[in-house]
C-alpha cells in the first residue's frame, strides 16, 4: 500500500487566515489604534501630502495650528519647513512646546493622516461586505431550501429568477439601484447583498437535493422530526463547509465590488471612510502622492488574498480530499 | 448540434424577458409618481397631468410593462435628457467602444491565463510556486487599482502612454497608420487593468485542471512509457485547459462588462459603462436602464457563445442536453 494515492494530504496553509485575523483585529479596535480621528484636518496648508513616514512637528501658536516638518532650534525660537518654505516661530509666540507628530503612511491632500483613514476605511469596507454576505447567506439560504425540497414548480421559477440574476452585471444593476434610489450605506449594503447570494443558493440547493435522497433525512424523519425541524438541525449543518468556503470567497468579491462603487462616489456618502473612497481622493494627486493610490489598494489586495487563502484553507479542512 | 443550438436559443429568450421584467420591477419600486407637482416646483397640476397622459404614465401597470418590454425588445430604449438624443443612439454609439475594450481585454485575458496557466502546469515545483503566487495575487489585485497605478507610472511618471481617452484630440487630421497606432496606444492601459486580474483567475483554474488530467491514468501510462513532461501537458492536458477555458468564457463576460464601468470611467473611455456611469451622476433613468437591458443581452449572448464553444470542444455537453 504505498503510492500517490495513499499520500497523506498536504498540511492547510496557515497564513491566509492569520492575515485575516490581523486584519479583523485591526478593523474592529480602528477607533481606539488610530492615531488620529479620520476627518481631522488641522493644518491643511502644513499637512498635506506628507509622504509616509514623515515626522513633523504641531506647534501651537496664537494664530492656530501649525504643522512643519524639519523642525530645528535657532537662537530665540524654532525654524521649520512649511509648504516648502521655511517658516520661523519665536518662542514667545507658542503656546506650547513642539509635539512630535509621526505620520506613518502619510498624509491626504486636505492633510489627513492616512493611517487612520486606512484603519476606518478598513473598517467601514469590510463591514459593509460583512453585512452584505449575512443578508446574502439568509436569501441564499431561505431560496436554496425552498427550490430543493419546494417542489419542481418552485425549483423552476426560483432557479430561473437566479438566472435572470446573474444576467446583469452586479455593478451594473447597482448604477440602475443608484439611480433610482438615493445612495446610502443601507441601499449599499441591500444591493450588494441582494446580488451576491445567486452562487450560494445553487450551492444550497445543490448541497439539500443531495442529502433529501439519503438516510440522513429518512433517520430525521422517522424519528417523527418535522420537515421545518429536519431542514434545520440535520440537513443545513451539513452545508456548513460549503457555504463557509463560498460565502468567504463572495465576501471578497463583495469588498472588491464595494470599493469600486466608492471609487466612483456611490458608496456611503462621507463622513463614511471607504477604500475606495480613498482611492478616489488620491487619484487627483497621482504625480504629488502616490500613496494615496498604493496604500488603500494594497489593503484590500491583501484582504482579498486572505480571504481567498482563507477560502482554500477551510476547504481543505473541512473537506479533505478523500484518501482513497 | 443544431438541436442543441435551437434548444440553447430558445432558452436564452425568458432570459432575456427576465431581465428586462426585473428592471421594470425596479423602476416600479421608486417611490412617488412620476411628474408629481410638489409644493414651490414649476409645475401646475393641469401640466402635471397632461404630461402624465403624454408619457403613459397614467396607465396601468400591465400596459405600461408591455409597453416598456417592448419598446426594450423593438429597439426603442426611450429618450435620455441628460444626453439629449434617444438612449438607443447614445448606446449603440457607445457600445461599440465598449466591444473593443472588453473584446481586447478578454482575448489577452485568455491568452494570458492559459499560457500561465500551462507554463505553471508543465513547470517544475519551484517555478510552478511562483507562477501560481503571481497568478494568485494578480487575480487578487483590484482591476481599478492596478489602472491608477499603470496610469501613475507608464503615463504620469515615465509619459510613455496616454493618460486617457480613446485617441488624441487632433487624430483626425492624421493618415491611418499613426492613426490606429495612436488608438492602440490608449487602448493598451486600461485594456491590461481590465484583463490581468481575470487572467490570473483563470491561470489558476487552467493549471489546476491541467494538474488534475495529468494525474490521471491515461498521462501517468503515457509517462511510465517515457513521454517528456512539454508534451505531456500539451497532448494530456491542453485538451483540459481548453475545456475550462470554454467553461470560464461565460463566466468572464459579466465581470468584465461590470469592471469596464470603472475602468472606462478612470480612462474617460466613452463606452457604455461610463456612459451608465454618467447617466447615474444625472439621474437619467432611460439612459441608464437602456444600458443595463443591453448589457443583459450582451451576458446572455456571451454565455450562449460560451455554451456553443464548451458544446463544439466537448462531447459529453452534446450529449448531456440531447
Amino acid at each position: 500500500m504505498t503510492g500517490a494515492g495513499n499520500a497523506i494530504p498536504p498540511r492547510p496553509r496557515r497564513a491566509g487566515p492569520r492575515i485575516l485575523l490581523v486584519l479583523a483585529l485591526l478593523a474592529l479596535t480602528a477607533p481606539w489604534i488610530a492615531p488620529r480621528p479620520p476627518d481631522l484636518q488641522e493644518d491643511v496648508a502644513g499637512a498635506r501630502l506628507l509622504p509616509p513616514g514623515t515626522r513633523a512637528h504641531a506647534l501651537r501658536t496664537a494664530s492656530g495650528l501649525r504643522i512643519v516638518t524639519d523642525l530645528a532650534r535657532t537662537a530665540d525660537g524654532w525654524s521649520g519647513r512649511r509648504m516648502r518654505t521655511i517658516e520661523a516661530f519665536r518662542d514667545q509666540d507658542l503656546l506650547a512646546p513642539p509635539e512630535p507628530r509621526l505620520y506613518l503612511l502619510g498624509t491626504d491632500a486636505l492633510g489627513r493622516d492616512l493611517t487612520s483613514r486606512l484603519l476606518f476605511g478598513l473598517r467601514h469596507s469590510a463591514g459593509i461586505a460583512l453585512c452584505a454576505v449575512a443578508l446574502a447567506l439568509l436569501l441564499a439560504i431561505t431560496v436554496g431550501s425552498v427550490a430543493a425540497l419546494g417542489g419542481a414548480a418552485w425549483d423552476a421559477l426560483l432557479m430561473r429568477g437566479v438566472d435572470v440574476l446573474m444576467s446583469i452585471p452586479r455593478l451594473v444593476l447597482f448604477l440602475v439601484c443608484a439611480t433610482l434610489f438615493a445612495p446610502t450605506a443601507l441601499l449599499l449594503v441591500l444591493v450588494l447583498g441582494a446580488t451576491t447570494w445567486t452562487g450560494l443558493a445553487r450551492i444550497v440547493r445543490a448541497g439539500l437535493q443531495t442529502l433529501a435522497g439519503g438516510s440522513l433525512r429518512a433517520a430525521a424523519q422517522a424519528a417523527g422530526a418535522a420537515p421545518l425541524r429536519v431542514l434545520a438541525r440535520h440537513l443545513l449543518p451539513q452545508l456548513v463547509p460549503a457555504l463557509a468556503v463560498g460565502a468567504a470567497l463572495r465576501f471578497a468579491d463583495t469588498v472588491l465590488l464595494e470599493s469600486a462603487v466608492s471609487l466612483l462616489g456611490l458608496g456611503a456618502p462621507p463622513p463614511a471612510v471607504s477604500l475606495g473612497g480613498i482611492m478616489a481622493s488620491g487619484r487627483e494627486s497621482l504625480a504629488g502622492g502616490w500613496w494615496l493610490t498604493a496604500l488603500p489598494g494594497l489593503l484590500l489586495a491583501v484582504l482579498v488574498l486572505a480571504l481567498r487563502a482563507t477560502a482554500t484553507s477551510l476547504d481543505r479542512t473541512l473537506d479533505p480530499p478523500s484518501l482513497a | 448540434m443544431r438541436a442543441f443550438l435551437l434548444r440553447r436559443v430558445l432558452a436564452a429568450a425568458p432570459l432575456l424577458l427576465g431581465s428586462l421584467t426585473l428592471l421594470f420591477l425596479l423602476l416600479q419600486l421608486v417611490p412617488g409618481r412620476p411628474f408629481t407637482a410638489e409644493a414651490g416646483a414649476g409645475v401646475s397640476p393641469v401640466a402635471a397631468e397632461r404630461l402624465r397622459r403624454i408619457s403613459g404614465a397614467d396607465q396601468p401597470i400591465a400596459a405600461r410593462y408591455l409597453a416598456w418590454v417592448g419598446g426594450m425588445l423593438g429597439g426603442d430604449l426611450g429618450y435620455s435628457w441628460s444626453e439629449r438624443r434617444p438612449v438607443a443612439d447614445a448606446v449603440q454609439e457607445a457600445a461599440s467602444r465598449t466591444l473593443l475594450l472588453t473584446g481586447t481585454a478578454i482575448a489577452l485575458q485568455f491568452a494570458i491565463g492559459l499560457g500561465l496557466g500551462l507554463l505553471a502546469a508543465a513547470a517544475g515545483p519551484r517555478l510552478d510556486r511562483l507562477l501560481t503566487a503571481v497568478a494568485g495575487i494578480l487575480y487578487s489585485v483590484p482591476s481599478f487599482w492596478l489602472g491608477l497605478l499603470l496610469v501613475g507610472f507608464f503615463s504620469v511618471r515615465l509619459g510613455w502612454l496616454p493618460v486617457s481617452q480613446i485617441h488624441s484630440s487632433d487624430a483626425g487630421a492624421w493618415g491611418t497608420w499613426p492613426r490606429l497606432l495612436d488608438a492602440a496606444r490608449h487602448l493598451v492601459l486600461p485594456c491590461l487593468a481590465l484583463a490581468l486580474p481575470g487572467a490570473g483567475g483563470i491561470a489558476l483554474f487552467v493549471r489546476d485542471e491541467v494538474r488534475a488530467a495529468l494525474a490521471e491514468g491515461l498521462a501517468l501510462s503515457a509517462r511510465s512509457r517515457g513521454l517528456g513532461r512539454t508534451r505531456m501537458v500539451l497532448r494530456h492536458g491542453a485538451g483540459r485547459a481548453l475545456l475550462a477555458v470554454s467553461v470560464l468564457f461565460g463566466l468572464a463576460i459579466p465581470g468584465l462588462l461590470g469592471g469596464s464601468v470603472v475602468i472606462e470611467t478612470l480612462f474617460a473611455w466613452p463606452g457604455m459603462g461610463r456612459l451608465a456611469y454618467q447617466g447615474t451622476l444625472a439621474r437619467d433613468e432611460p439612459l441608464v436602464l437602456g444600458c443595463a437591458g443591453v448589457a443583459a443581452l450582451l451576458v446572455i449572448a456571451g454565455s450562449l457563445a460560451a455554451d456553443v464553444l464548451s458544446a463544439a470542444v466537448d462531447p459529453r455537453v452534446r450529449e448531456s442536453l440531447r
